[in-house]
């Protein structure tokens, strides 16, 4: 008997037997502008050598899963033979869904893992849940954590005592990275060259140059200033995909502070739009986001809790997802809390080595719990009882 | 009886188009869900004739267990086929008790609202009369009024 586990992101799946190792996959399909007729599925992304103007077909709206036919076809590539040959009546699935998902998308998500493809049992589970598990196992002297869980389509702030999830502390920010591409994408084409179509080399652009400031308006003045002064400025090597397969930083020695490069290359300017732009997840009114920002709505989460239990959480602030690799991003968030929390309170703020694949650490070590088959639901429970058996069995 | 007189920039002033509260944020939450899209540009598969689907399938009719399989994909379409908005409103959350999507939300921030300009990013302290976006100085307002004020190009 194996355990397949599942983050079933709606950028990226992390996927991987549990006594193997993860994956990060796309969980989408692509075309391309070059390869006419042809779609691409997942990692078949590798395929495309010129990924420019890249088109994404993502199967996930506003962290939902809506687009069926797409996450079955991405589904059927991961679990088929060009992947992890899933012998289903032989597998356990762990897989992740979003908080407050819809009944109706629990319900088809049942039928697809049972009916379609007949796992032998499956456990559904927020991906938070499986990030505090992990992070429980990790300190067991630990009673409550913090889960801050900034992903593609939105962050969750989601409080969890003894393990269990508390519903009432659950906080979104609808802010994610899909977002801060947009707006990095937008901000780049009004100022110096058209990128609109460009989300692929963008994103690139954004995990390269994006930083968190520290202090955000000591670095809107250094980016003000002219030349060798403006220690804020790269000037990025955008990739043509022939010569240049990947973009890049120019090095600072290289860099030409008065004007014009003698290369051909095509070159962005970035200064203030490297902070600003990671700067929506801690102040989302910036572009006209009316919402708290990391730091404030875990506070606000916090507050909204029994008060014996506040100082555990302030202790223990778990950043899992993407977006918080940003240089910075922790210490940031340290900063933020500590000035916004009465000094009396211990603040903590742990980022695990990979916040990407830390929930899906969690669910390789449920896996391994001896509690485990108490948690599944089994493809006969689910023939014999239908989607209540899931509804109570799973603690979503 | 004599014309009044007015001031050059007072005349300007009431030429000028001002967009009202109203459009302001019909405006901005029309960049914001600008914001959400996957894609800006349009699927490059689009223009293409579906040729797989054009053809006639001559044999499907041969093989009943072929058939029922394309019922259950017709039947897989119309049960699977909704958009977010549809699950949003199927849920009925204003009425349902105890946390949910809506509730979740994160509030509105506490602090003061921060402005930057609307051409550089730079901090601004000036505010477009036309349209209210933000600039940080003249050159910066001279772009925003050819390229964005009143007008919205992307």
């Amino acid at each position: 008997m194996t355990t397949l586990v599942l983050d079933n992101g709606a950028y990226t799946a992390k996927i991987g037997y549990s006594h193997e190792n993860v994956s990060v996959i796309p969980n989408c399909q692509f075309r391309s502008k070059t390869a006419r007729l042809k779609t691409f599925t997942a990692n078949q992304i590798d395929e495309i050598k010129d990924p420019s103007g890249l088109f994404y077909i993502l199967p996930f709206q506003k962290g939902y899963l809506v687009n069926w036919d797409v996450q079955r076809k991405v589904w059927d590539h991961l679990f088929g033979k060009e992947m992890y040959k899933v012998d289903f009546a032989d597998t356990s699935i762990v897989i992740t869904e979003p908080y407050f998902n819809f009944t109706s998308i629990q319900e088809s998500m049942n039928e697809i893992l049972f009916e379609e493809y007949q796992f032998h049992a499956a456990l559904r589970i927020n991906a938070g849940s499986l990030s505090a598990h992990k992070y429980f196992q990790e300190n067991s002297s630990e009673l409550c954590c913090i889960v801050v869980d900034s992903g593609y389509s939105f962050t969750h702030i989601v409080p969890y005592c003894r393990g269990k999830k508390m519903k009432d502390g659950i906080c979104r920010i609808n802010v994610g990275g899909k977002l801060l591409t947009n707006h990095l994408k937008e901000i780049i084409s009004y100022r110096q060259l058209h990128v609109m179509d460009e989300t692929y080399v963008i994103n690139q652009v954004k995990e390269d140059v994006c930083y968190v400031s520290q202090d955000f308006y000591k670095d809107m003045e250094v980016a003000q200033l002219k030349g060798e002064e403006n220690t804020v400025m790269r000037d990025y090597v955008l990739p043509d995909f022939s010569t240049i397969k990947k973009g890049f930083c120019k090095p600072r020695e290289e860099m030409n502070f008065s004007g014009k490069y003698k290369t051909g290359e095509q070159i962005l300017r970035l200064t203030n739009e490297r902070f600003a732009v990671p700067e929506m997840v801690f102040h989302p009114s910036d572009i006209g986001i009316q919402e708290m920002g990391i730091p404030e709505a875990l506070v606000y989460s916090v507050q909204n809790l029994p008060e014996e239990m506040q100082p555990h959480f302030f202790k223990n602030i778990v950043l899992t997802g993407g977006n918080t690799i940003f240089p910075g991003f922790r210490d940031r968030v340290y900063k933020d809390v500590r000035s916004l929390t009465p000094t009396d309170f211990d603040v903590s703020v742990v980022q695990p080595q990979n916040p990407i694949c830390y929930s899906w650490e969690g669910g390789k070590l449920l896996s391994e719990n001896p509690d485990f088959d108490e948690m599944v639901v089994t493809r006969e429970d689910y023939e014999e009882n239908g989607h209540c058996i899931c509804e109570e069995k799973f603690d979503i | 009886m004599g014309e009044k007189k007015t001031s050059a920039r007072a005349q300007e002033a009431n030429q000028r188009r001002i967009l009202d509260r109203a459009t302001r944020q019909r405006r901005l939450n029309r960049q914001l869900e600008a914001l959400e899209k996957d894609n800006f540009q349009d699927d490059p598969h689009a223009s293409l004739p579906q040729l797989a689907k054009r053809l006639p399938q001559f044999d499907d009719s041969a093989e009943p267990g072929k058939k029922r399989k394309k019922t259950r994909g017709d039947h897989f379409k119309l049960r699977f086929r909704k958009n977010f908005q549809a699950l949003l409103e199927e849920q009925n959350l204003s009425v349902s008790e105890g946390p949910n999507y809506l509730s979740a939300c994160a509030p509105p921030s506490k602090l003061p609202q921060r402005h930057f300009c609307a051409v550089c990013g730079f901090p601004s302290s000036y505010t477009c009369v036309s349209c209210g976006a933000r600039y940080c100085c003249v050159r910066c307002l001279g772009t925003h009024q050819e390229t964005r004020c009143l007008k919205w190009t992307l």
